[in-house]
């Protein structure tokens, strides 16, 4: 699993940074790196244009996981010196990434704002790299031993309960100009070869948002 | 078994197997609905009750449940409301249902609805909080329970719920499925959407047939060439028969004569519509027809022909 993330457009970054001057970049070694977004790659490419916009670079760091609050408290020690001399963070990572540091620092260092240089786009599954493609998208009820595997939330563009709906020709779907196959078709399809029709015939209860529509954690306790 | 309540004179004409025709009218942009209630005279001493549409591909017109409540005030038509899922979550939904029995609808349609990105504010959130069979559902315990949520209601709302299908669907065998969900759920009527191929629409009626709902068919009698075309073209997943686009395009140059084309239109759909209608009630395969054709009234005194006749 990755989480999925593109370069947000470079102009866009300069608007929302253009009152600093020195910049730390850190980048993320794993998902961002894959994405090619982050890595070193990404960082090298992120501080050349930065600097021919003018802006300074403290420092560059490509952790193993951004979003790894153990690994950046470890790794922001090691350069504690060049923080104090920076005047804010560029992500190149998930939003996640710009979390966790932002928690982290928020003991020795709160004043110094953390920006991001991506975009996220959803936790992928990759076909290959450069083509990753949304599966899953975390509800916390997971309903895939009754769709034959095949999430209604993320193929269905209406995330239907119980699909096909009218919009469905030919086994395509509506959203998108019938270039995409319908998700309920697909999961007809397979419960049919897995001769389990009597999954697809059974009538869903609309979710269940009461768990859902705040902030969610996981907890051991 | 308790006996089946009635609530509308569309619930009436189902229980006693009576058939039946519908009619359909789509309010549009704005507040002024003059020009629908004037279309709902003109429909209303052919037909039981019309759809009052729900901002139909996404595109936002008046609300459907205001436009419903109007329309049976000003034309005494009965109506069926029609509501998607699309624009309003749960909670809001159950709310609506009380909200349209205290304005005196009493039937709903329950639709999935065009994704929001298809129509005219393709920013807007899409809601699908509910789907066509889960608000059925919910409709039904409101109705017959007289709760929402395990909760009572003081004074419950009294409404018909009905669902739509598709016989022209791919793979059918899904759809067919789909709606012994929604028998499940207790829709008391179906409304398809338009058929033109009569094969395809017998396999699908047989299909349906043992979740004993009735079924009003769903015909699009065209008005002129340019009607049947942009139906052809701009409807997904319908397709008008060749040879019946080739004969409304021979209507067109045939008659100069406004009038005399009119006629020759009207007889056409009659001749068309005619024998399919009865070949699918002759099998017992319809309680009904549910014309779609907004925006042509004076088809329905042919049109009763087809259905009664
Ligand atoms: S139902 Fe879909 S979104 Fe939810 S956990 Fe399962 S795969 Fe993920
Ligand atoms: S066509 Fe299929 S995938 Fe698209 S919204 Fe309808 S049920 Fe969902």
């Amino acid at each position: 699993m990755t989480i999925i993330t593109t370069k947000k457009p470079f102009e866009e970054i300069v608007v929302a940074i253009k009152d600093i001057k020195r910049i730390t970049i850190v980048s993320c070694a794993s998902c961002a790196a894959m994405c090619q977004t982050g890595g070193t790659e990404g960082a090298k490419e992120m501080a050349e244009k930065l600097e021919a916009e003018g802006f300074e670079i403290s420092t560059v760091i490509v952790p193993e996981e951004v979003c790894d609050n153990r690994v950046m408290k470890t790794d922001f020690r090691k350069i504690e010196e060049e923080l104090r001399h920076t005047d804010a963070i560029l992500t190149l990572s998930c939003g996640l990434g710009v979390a966790s540091i932002t928690e982290v620092l928020s003991n020795k260092f709160p004043l110094i704002p953390v920006f991001v240089g991506t975009n996220t786009e959803f936790m992928g599954m990759t076909e290959r790299i450069g083509r990753f493609y949304m599966r899953c998208q975390g509800c916390g009820d997971c309903l895939l031993n009754e769709t034959g595997g095949i999430c209604p939330i993320t193929t269905c563009a209406k995330s239907l309960m119980n699909g096909p709906c009218g919009g469905m020709v030919d086994g395509k779907c509506e959203v998108g100009k019938y270039e995409k196959d319908c998700g309920w078709v697909l999961i007809y399809k397979r419960l049919k070869e897995l001769g389990r029709l009597d999954l697809f015939s059974k009538l869903r209860e609309s979710v269940n948002w009461s768990e859902r529509g705040h902030q969610r954690e996981v907890v051991w306790r | 078994m308790t006996e089946k309540k009635i609530y509308s004179k569309l619930g009436e004409k189902l229980a006693s197997g009576e058939f039946i025709l519908t009619g359909e009218l789509e309010p549009e942009k704005t507040t002024d609905l003059s020009h629908t209630i004037h279309e709902a005279k003109q429909m209303a001493p052919y037909v039981v009750a019309a759809n009052v549409t729900d901002s139909p591909l996404g595109i936002v017109t008046i609300n459907s449940m205001a436009a419903t409540h109007i329309i049976q005030r000003e034309s005494g038509l009965e109506c069926i409301w029609q509501l998607t899922v699309r624009d309003v979550n749960k909670l809001g939904i159950a709310g609506m249902m009380m909200g349209a029995h205290a304005l005196g609808i009493r039937n709903v349609l329950s639709l999935t609805g065009d994704h929001t990105a298809l129509g005219d504010m393709p920013e807007s959130k899409p809601v699908f909080d509910l789907d066509s069979a889960t608000l059925v559902k919910l409709v039904r315990e409101m109705v017959d329970k007289g709760s929402i949520n395990g909760y009572e209601i003081e004074a419950p709302p009294k409404l018909h719920v009905g669902a739509a299908a598709n016989p022209n669907a791919n793979p059918v065998e899904a759809e067919i499925l789909k709606i012994g969900r929604k028998a499940e759920a207790g829709a008391e009527f179906i409304q398809t959407q338009v058929v033109y191929d009569i094969e395809k629409t017998i396999e699908f009626l047989t299909g349906i047939k043992k979740y004993n709902v009735p079924v009003l068919l769903g015909i699009f009698p065209m008005k002129s060439y340019g009607i049947a075309k942009g139906f052809d073209e701009f409807v997904p997943g319908v397709s008008v028969p060749k040879e019946i686009l080739a004969q409304w395009k021979s209507i067109k140059k045939e008659f100069p004569d406004k009038k005399m084309q009119k006629e020759a239109y009207d007889q056409a759909n009659y001749e068309f519509f005619k024998p399919f209608i009865s070949e699918l009630k002759k099998k017992k395969l319809l309680a009904g027809v549910h014309c779609m054709a907004v925006h042509y009234p004076r088809i329905f005194p042919k049109l009763q022909e087809v259905v009664f006749g």
